[in-house]
């Protein structure tokens, strides 16, 4: 295993008029470091469209990651995928990103416009091996990772963006890719980029699109190791073997909870100077702490937190907040979401006996700590919890 | 004189934003900003107490309510002596 790792994001937007989206990603995990990733474009829209893809994407994802060929993959949807009773057809597209051991990328493409590959903010040509597989013409390509190498995968639905309004011919391919080279060195994840590329097609359409438009992005990046502390051990006695566990971590530290501060900054011998400045007025200040990178209250800041998580899996409307904030929360949400791939939680068990009233109780504390470790696994990040 | 204003969880339900914005346009407006520093607290062990507010190592309880009154009382009363 190398010190690399794919962070995918991806976004539609459906046909205008639609409830369905007729594009659909599938990402499955093949053991530690290996990963498919599957976007299929249904024929034509709506409800037809988004069972083609679905079908399309779950079987060949799935078939794929459980280590079968490529024939018998594409075999399985012609035998399985229902025919449209107008076209006469039993057809989707799809591209398919085979990662392996986050080494090499075997890319599998059949008639989705071709995936933009993108090293040190240059797209770049890469050369395809056409196979004939049932009649179909599949396109083959293997690319050796490097850190920071792009992968952006697309439906037709983003080179037709502006077709027969703003441009002729909709929006190429080199002018799509030479957008995404602007983007791609300014620290985006993979799901803010996806979601840039689409909102922009989206523009071109006059927000009507005339097809579903789908970008997935896979950027190769290096593993960034953190570790979270939050709230004291159950019991006095282990807060030196809590504490020196959490510091023989690599990576950045951050620490939740007055009380936890206030131990940390004993056990470090340096002196806790909360600051006064309510930058959000509903969450606490936060503290400096030399030794650690950030020290934030809990409860309350973790709970912000955990209602940011919820929202970046699901709409993605407050990323506008906590993307810029400069309270306790926004800025642990950037180091978790944007920065980490590797998130250890130091939970302890103490129960403050302050804490009785309805937003403060122990069990809300316990969850909040399962809850957001499921989010973040949700992102696509590793986490491991540790209780104390 | 240094006043500190904890901002620990269960403090901060109960309202030291508030308090901390009180204690300063009070200072403002007594002009005692040179005397006075304010500063920030983490939990001091006496939630039950409300919003702790420490002048030295004296813990006293304050809330949005009663801040003008103990700003009066103690801070004032002891800048003067």
């Amino acid at each position: 295993m190398n010190e690399l790792c794919a962070d995918v994001g991806y976004k539609s937007i459906n046909h205008h008029g639609e409830l369905l989206c007729g594009d659909h990603v599938d990402v499955v995990e093949q053991g530690e470091s290996s990963s498919v990733i599957v976007l299929a474009d249904g024929l034509g829209s709506g409800v037809k469209a988004s069972i083609l893809s679905t079908l399309t994407s779950k079987i060949i994802s799935t078939m794929m990651a459980q280590g079968m060929s490529l024939e018998d993959c594409v075999e399985t949807i012609a035998a399985t995928l229902p025919i449209c009773s107008i076209r006469g057809l039993a057809y989707s597209t799809f591209t398919i990103i085979h990662l392996v051991n986050n080494w090499q990328a075997e890319l599998i493409q059949f008639d989705n416009p071709p995936v933009i590959f993108i090293r040190n903010g240059k797209s770049l040509d890469y050369s395809m091996t056409e196979m004939n597989i049932d009649g179909k013409r599949i396109y083959k390509s293997v690319i050796y990772l490097q850190e920071n190498d792009l992968f952006v995968a697309m439906s037709d639905g983003c080179p037709h963006a502006g077709m027969g309004g703003i441009y002729n011919f909709g929006w190429k391919r080199e002018e799509i890719a030479s957008f995404m080279e602007e983007k791609s060195g300014m620290g985006y994840t993979a799901k803010a980029l996806s979601a840039l590329l689409v909102d922009e097609c989206n523009k071109l359409y006059g927000g009507k699109p005339g097809d579903d438009a789908t970008a997935c992005v896979i950027r190769i990046r290096r593993r960034v190791p953190m570790s979270i502390l939050f709230g004291p051990p159950a019991s006095r006695d282990d807060n030196d073997r809590m504490l020196s566990l959490f510091f023989s971590k690599a990576g950045k530290h951050i620490i939740c909870g007055g009380t936890t501060s206030t131990i940390v900054s004993n056990y470090l011998g340096k002196p806790l100077r909360p600051s006064l400045d309510f930058v959000e007025s509903d969450i606490p200040p936060i503290a400096e702490l030399e030794g650690v990178d950030l020290a934030t209250e809990g409860v309350i800041t973790l709970s912000r937190v955990l209602e940011y998580a919820r929202d970046y899996l699901q709409d993605d409307l407050l990323y506008d907040k906590w993307s810029v904030g400069r309270d306790g929360a926004s800025l642990i949400c950037r180091m978790l979401f944007e920065e980490a791939t590797d998130i250890n939680f130091f939970a302890g068990k103490a129960n403050n006996p302050a804490h009785q009233d309805k937003a403060l109780n122990f069990a809300i504390k316990m969850n909040l700590v399962e809850e957001l470790a499921d989010c973040l696994k949700k992102m696509g990040k590793r986490i491991k919890v540790s209780y104390f | 004189m240094k006043i500190s204003v904890c901002i620990g969880s269960s403090c901060h339900i109960k309202g030291s934003h508030q308090v901390v914005d009180g204690l300063r346009t009070l200072i403002a407006q007594y002009h005692v900003s040179d005397q006075v520093e304010l500063a920030g607290n983490f939990c001091l062990g006496s939630c039950q107490l409300g919003v702790c507010v420490t002048i030295g190592e004296k813990v006293y309880s304050v809330s949005p309510e009663t801040v003008e009154e103990f700003f009066k009382t103690e801070v004032l009363s002891q800048l003067n002596q």
